[in-house]
């Protein structure tokens, strides 16, 4: 089982990790009271990937509110990117944002400052 | 009291200019129903995105802050009873309260933090909320309430106001107003 298919929900964002494709994607607000509970398996899915596939790894994000617990575990698989980065695995992040909310923004450039890989934080207009 | 005076609660309400409110055992679905009342209330109000965002976050921390409190000290039902309350005071400002039961000495815990976040500008509040971003989530549990109060602080446009009031068996109610 190497694909990752989680619905969305009100409170929880959709996940889709495709692993032939190098490709983790998200999308969706983010405010369980567990956030451990959904993103443990994301974290297992990406530590993986990383070690097992060989293969650059990107993470194409649509996410919007974020409770400070999904930050703290969002934070985690930027953790293991960064590390893998260091050993020279090519790893990238693109966050896309809804330009009229400036809000999303500024929280993926307070991920983006601890961060030393490739990491783009892309307006979209409607 | 034979009945319970629904019009001048109402009109007390509107005096306050509370959009919304709430009282009683507060469970996940709840938090997010009220959630939901609250975003469309705001999209009708126009309200900016990034202020519809904050408000939110707000209410959002508060309330699961208050559950995590519940469940850690295995309260019952009705003890993990929240007040909750959205208004908007003179300026127009979004203003968020909760209040729930807390043992005295958390509470008074609780309070000495909050009062300790009010002299920080926004560059301390960021860098307290970094290191704290980054703590091992045992010690976030031991701390209470911490990650959260400090993004509450950093989504308020003035210092956050804390209050206890004793109540019976050891505990106290615990207030906290964010204005946004």
């Amino acid at each position: 089982m190497t694909e990752l298919n989680i619905p969305g929900s009100q409170s929880t964002p959709a996940i889709q990790g495709d692993w032939s494709a190098g490709v983790l994607a998200m999308q969706g607000d983010s405010y369980p009271e567990n956030s451990f509970e959904l993103f443990g398996q994301v974290i297992d899915w990406v530590e993986r990937f990383l070690r097992e596939a060989g293969r650059p790894l990107t993470l194409e994000l649509h996410l919007l509110y974020l409770n400070t617990s999904s930050i703290k575990a969002l934070m985690d698989i930027f953790d293991l990117l960064e590390e893998a980065h260091r050993d020279a695995l090519p790893v990238s992040v693109n966050w896309h944002y809804d330009s009229r909310n400036e809000r999303v923004a500024e929280l993926a450039e307070e991920f983006r400052e601890d961060c030393s890989f490739p990491f783009a934080i892309l307006p979209v207009s409607e | 009291m034979d009945t319970y005076d629904l019009l001048a609660m109402r009109e007390h309400y509107h005096r306050q200019r509370i959009m919304l409110c709430f009282n009683g055992p507060i469970s996940r679905s709840l938090i997010e129903e009220i959630g939901n009342a609250l975003r469309n209330y705001l999209t009708a109000e126009q309200a900016q995105p990034s202020a519809a965002m904050d408000v939110f976050a707000v209410y959002i921390e508060m309330t699961q802050n208050i559950r995590h409190y519940a469940t850690g000290m295995n309260y019952t039902e009705q003890d993990a009873a929240a007040t909750v309350a959205i208004s908007r005071d003179e300026a127009g400002r979004y203003v968020v309260a909760a209040g729930n039961l807390v043992e005295r000495a958390d509470g008074q815990r609780l309070v000495e933090w909050v009062e300790a976040l009010a002299p920080l500008d926004k560059a301390q509040l960021k860098a307290a909320y970094k290191e704290q971003l980054r703590k091992p989530r045992t010690d976030e549990r031991s701390s209470g309430a911490g990650l959260g109060l400090l993004d509450i602080a950093r989504k308020s446009s003035a210092p956050l106001l804390a209050s206890l009031k004793e109540q019976a068996d050891g505990r106290a109610f615990f207030s906290l107003r964010a204005v946004i």
